[in-house]
């Protein structure tokens, strides 16, 4: 038997002996007694109270019967608990995880056995229990609301189960902020704009609710498009927390560990459920324009996977070699999978290309195919495809700029130096040269109007549509001349690529108590 | 097990804080870790325990290296930091109790651990107790008791008895004999070195991140401190003899450095002991009133004030 399998069919088999994460019943037991929780529940049961209280009172005052008076009251509930449930369990999380991820701070989690993905999992199960806590003590004054009508039980449970899976996700990418390997005052500016994301958040949150209120989620049950909505946005939610858990993974991974493998394996699949998602939709209602929907999620994702991967080191250590497979094929194939900025590179490559392709092959046939509801003139298909293909040329471009800067004249700096340079030099780029034009212009903005060779912005303020094609011819050649620097560089990770001898760690006694 | 230490070497921007360091040490071992503060000693403890990555080199314990195979390397290194637990709103009890869960100890096997460790540590009196309400005995404790609770075979502690009451220090000393006997490699870092020479078999010296010395507690002594000091203090009615005694001790064969020293007489002796036996003898005949004639043996601390520079990175 596989053993993999026998371990998976021994973990069921002994499901009497399973127990909660240690990092749940570590973290549930520190806040129950912390005042920030018990303090912060309170202080929201005492709102919700009173809010209830002026409502009634208020409702007292009035002759005229108010149908809507139970609605009225859950909107203003909803609002209290989105307010206090996306706003407080996020950052009680987040700091929570960043004071442990401190590096003077040696009593930590990290030092143990827990694997980082049992981790991450504790402390996302230990956010959603809190949740429920706030949930569950809001319930009974939501469920009140019902019975002075103005709003029907499935909205009710449809919408805090919605709001429940937002601070959800609000409380992964929390985590996921925590973790990233930044300085004290970098973790502070990021909760910061983390917290004003959250007024973001609860604006879009409340806004839904409002709405569903008003149409009333029982009466739109038995609409099929309703459950499409539902299921896109849960979708589209499920893989982002999905990618933040796998990036907060990582992140806490050790470093000799191949951390780039589930990131991108994850973002494969993900880019793959999404292309056949999206081709099917574009068959179903016959709207070949929605590709562009995933190519530009794609292309967005592909920018930031882009700079990271240009940031990985080019020395992999023995423990990731030992995985890389022996055969020439599985070896091929695993290579883009593999810690590595090399590798990294050819996985960005490999599935920009695909979805510009795919994109462009659609949108190609796409009045063969669907003539009556194509919408995109000639001019603007062939418009899309200059941006697309000159942004992507330049993002090329500038990455293998980075990596050449980096490797030829400064190796022994971080690998870390090499994405901050592509931000650099495109924003030099895109900001120096207006700077200086607009006072040698008498303080005119116009220059940034014209051509621009470089400067990867300026694609979107020409004034002159045909000069655009300038841009393309620039950043194609730009783009050859830097792969043909690169392709030593690109060859020498190629043939060290290669694997390692596997090693058996030697056998461990078992955990056994002191006598 | 056998700990491993190989060309371990950390920096910290230009600060070199671990420079090339190689020592090893074995299973029922308690080897002494000293230098001045900033020397390195709580980094390569660090690297050592898993929280830190060296810049090169590496450390196997048993074979596993920390580097490549942290997470396995963490089952068998238990790491006792020089700051204390500091969570709030936990109590002793729950604290081991995480610990010990962290580190894959089900049910029986976990309360079993708990107990062991509770009543070893001397912490079941106060296991119900906040962790922040505790002194920093109470505190070193169940730091040490976490470290124990999954048994590992090597301990690293950082400064265990800074802080200490001297109760407290002798109780820390029998734990840690205890634990050499029961096959734990230990290493530990301490400025206490009297206290030091008393448990250590071995030691590693350590200053601005380099190996000033190494090895078995009598080869270090014995490398860094080859002469012997004798002392001898005359009867208190005839100490006005003492200038007399100097004058004779410096034209003794033998003798070096004679000085006065509050009273007494030290002096550095190269000979051997037939050579003090043969001073005694001569001093004693010359009517000297020795009531003391004694050889102080060079401790840890003379030869780290030795070797040692006090420099600081």
């Amino acid at each position: 038997m596989n053993p993999k399998f026998a371990a998976v069919k021994n973990h069921f088999t002994n499901w009497r002996e399973w127990e909660l994460n240690p990092i749940v019943i570590k973290e549930l037991r520190q806040a129950v007694r912390s005042w920030a929780v018990t303090g912060m529940l309170l202080l929201f049961l005492t709102v919700l109270f009173i809010t209830s209280l002026v409502f009634l009172v208020g409702q007292s005052f009035n002759v005229h019967e108010n149908t809507e008076l139970g609605g009225t009251m859950f909107q203003a509930f909803a609002v209290i608990l989105a307010g206090a449930s996306i706003l407080f369990i996020p950052l009680y999380i987040g700091v929570r995880v960043g004071a442990e991820r401190v590096e003077s701070n040696t009593d930590l989690l990290y030092v143990s056995t827990l694997s980082p993905g049992r981790i991450i999992r504790g402390k996302l199960l230990c956010g959603a229990y809190m949740a429920l806590l706030f949930f569950s003590a809001c319930m009974p004054f939501m469920a009140f609301t019902n019975l002075l009508r103005g709003v029907d039980l499935p909205s009710v449970f449809f919408i805090l189960f919605f709001l429940f899976l937002v601070v959800c996700a609000a409380n992964q990418i929390a985590i996921f902020l925590a973790c990233l390997p930044l300085s004290r005052p970098f973790k502070v500016l990021l909760a910061l704009a983390g917290f004003f994301f959250s007024f973001w958040i609860i604006g879009g949150m409340i806004a839904m609710t409002f709405q569903m209120m008003r149409s009333g989620v029982g009466a739109m049950m038995a609409d099929r498009n309703f459950w499409i909505a539902i299921g896109t946005a849960l979708g589209a939610g499920v893989a982002l927390v999905g990618l933040f858990y796998v990036l907060s993974v990582a992140l806490i991974s050790p470093p000799s560990a191949n951390r780039a493998r589930q990131p991108r394996r994850y973002l494969t699949l993900v880019w793959l459920l999404g292309g056949a998602l999206t081709i099917i939709w574009i068959f179903q209602v016959a709207q070949p324009e929605l590709i562009l929907v995933w190519t530009y999620a794609t292309f967005f994702l592909m920018v930031f996977a882009l700079l990271v991967t240009i940031s990985n080191a080019d020395e992999l250590s023995p423990r990731v070699r030992r995985d890389i497979p022996a055969g020439g094929l599985r070896r091929l194939l695993a290579f883009p999978f593999f810690n590595g900025a090399a590798g990294g590179l050819v996985w960005v490559a490999g599935l920009t290309g695909l979805t510009f392709l795919l994109s462009e092959l659609i949108l190609t046939h796409a009045r063969d195919w669907f003539s009556a509801s194509f919408s995109l003139s000639s001019t603007d298909q062939e418009k899309i495809w200059l941006y697309n293909s000159t942004l992507i040329a330049y993002a090329f471009a500038y990455a293998l700029t980075a990596l050449f800067i980096h490797r030829q004249f400064m190796p022994r700096r971080q690998p870390k130096i090499a994405g901050l340079l592509i931000v650099l030099l495109a924003g030099l780029w895109a900001i120096v040269p207006g700077i200086v034009l607009f006072f040698l212009n008498k303080l005119s903005w116009k220059s940034v109007e014209s051509l621009q060779l470089g400067n990867m912005f300026n694609i979107f303020s020409l004034q002159e549509d045909g000069q655009r094609i300038y841009h393309l011819y620039f950043a194609t050649g730009w783009l050859v001349l830097v792969l043909a620097l690169n392709a030593p560089w690109f060859l020498r990770q190629w043939r060290n690529f290669q694997p390692l001898p596997a090693r058996v760690p030697p056998p461990l006694a078992e955990t056994t108590p002191v006598p | 097990m056998k700990v491993q230490v190989k060309n371990l070497r950390k920096t910290f921007g230009k600060t070199v804080a671990v420079d090339n360091i190689s020592f090893a040490f074995d299973s029922g071992h308690i080897f002494g870790f000293v230098g001045p503060n900033g020397a390195g000693k709580t980094t390569t403890m660090r690297i050592i325990s898993t929280i830190e990555d060296p810049t090169g080199g590496d450390v196997l314990l048993n074979g596993i290296s920390v580097v490549e195979e942290p997470e396995l390397a963490r089952r068998v290194v238990g790491y006792v930091p020089d700051t204390l637990p500091a969570h709030a709103d936990i109590t002793v009890h729950e604290y081991l109790d995480f610990y010990a869960r962290a580190y894959g100890l089900r049910g029986k096997k976990r309360t079993q651990a708990i107990e062991a460790i509770e009543e070893f540590t001397n912490v079941t009196g106060i296991r119900e107790k906040h962790l922040k309400a505790l002194s920093k005995g109470m505190k070193q404790r169940v730091s040490l008791g976490r470290a124990l609770v999954y048994d590992p075979d090597v301990l690293v502690l950082d400064e265990p008895a800074a802080g200490l009451d001297p109760r407290a220090r002798v109780e820390l000393r029998e734990l840690l004999v205890l634990l050499a006997e029961r096959k734990k490699a230990i290493l530990i870092s301490s400025h206490i070195l009297t206290e030091l020479t008393e448990i250590c078999n071995g030691v590693v010296i350590i200053e601005r991140g380099k190996i000033l010395e190494t090895g078995t507690i009598e080869d270090v002594l014995k490398k860094s401190a080859p002469r012997r000091t004798v002392a001898i203090r005359l009867l208190e009615d005839n100490r006005h003899q003492n200038p007399q005694l100097l004058r004779e001790l410096l034209q003794t064969p033998f003798v070096e450095n004679a000085r006065d020293v509050a009273n007494e007489i030290h002096f550095e002796l190269t000979g051997d002991e037939s050579a003090a036996c043969d001073i005694l003898g001569e001093l004693i005949a010359k009517k000297f009133k020795i009531i003391e004639f004694r050889q102080t043996k060079a401790n840890l601390e003379d030869i780290f004030m030795n070797v040692t520079k006090g420099g600081v990175q």
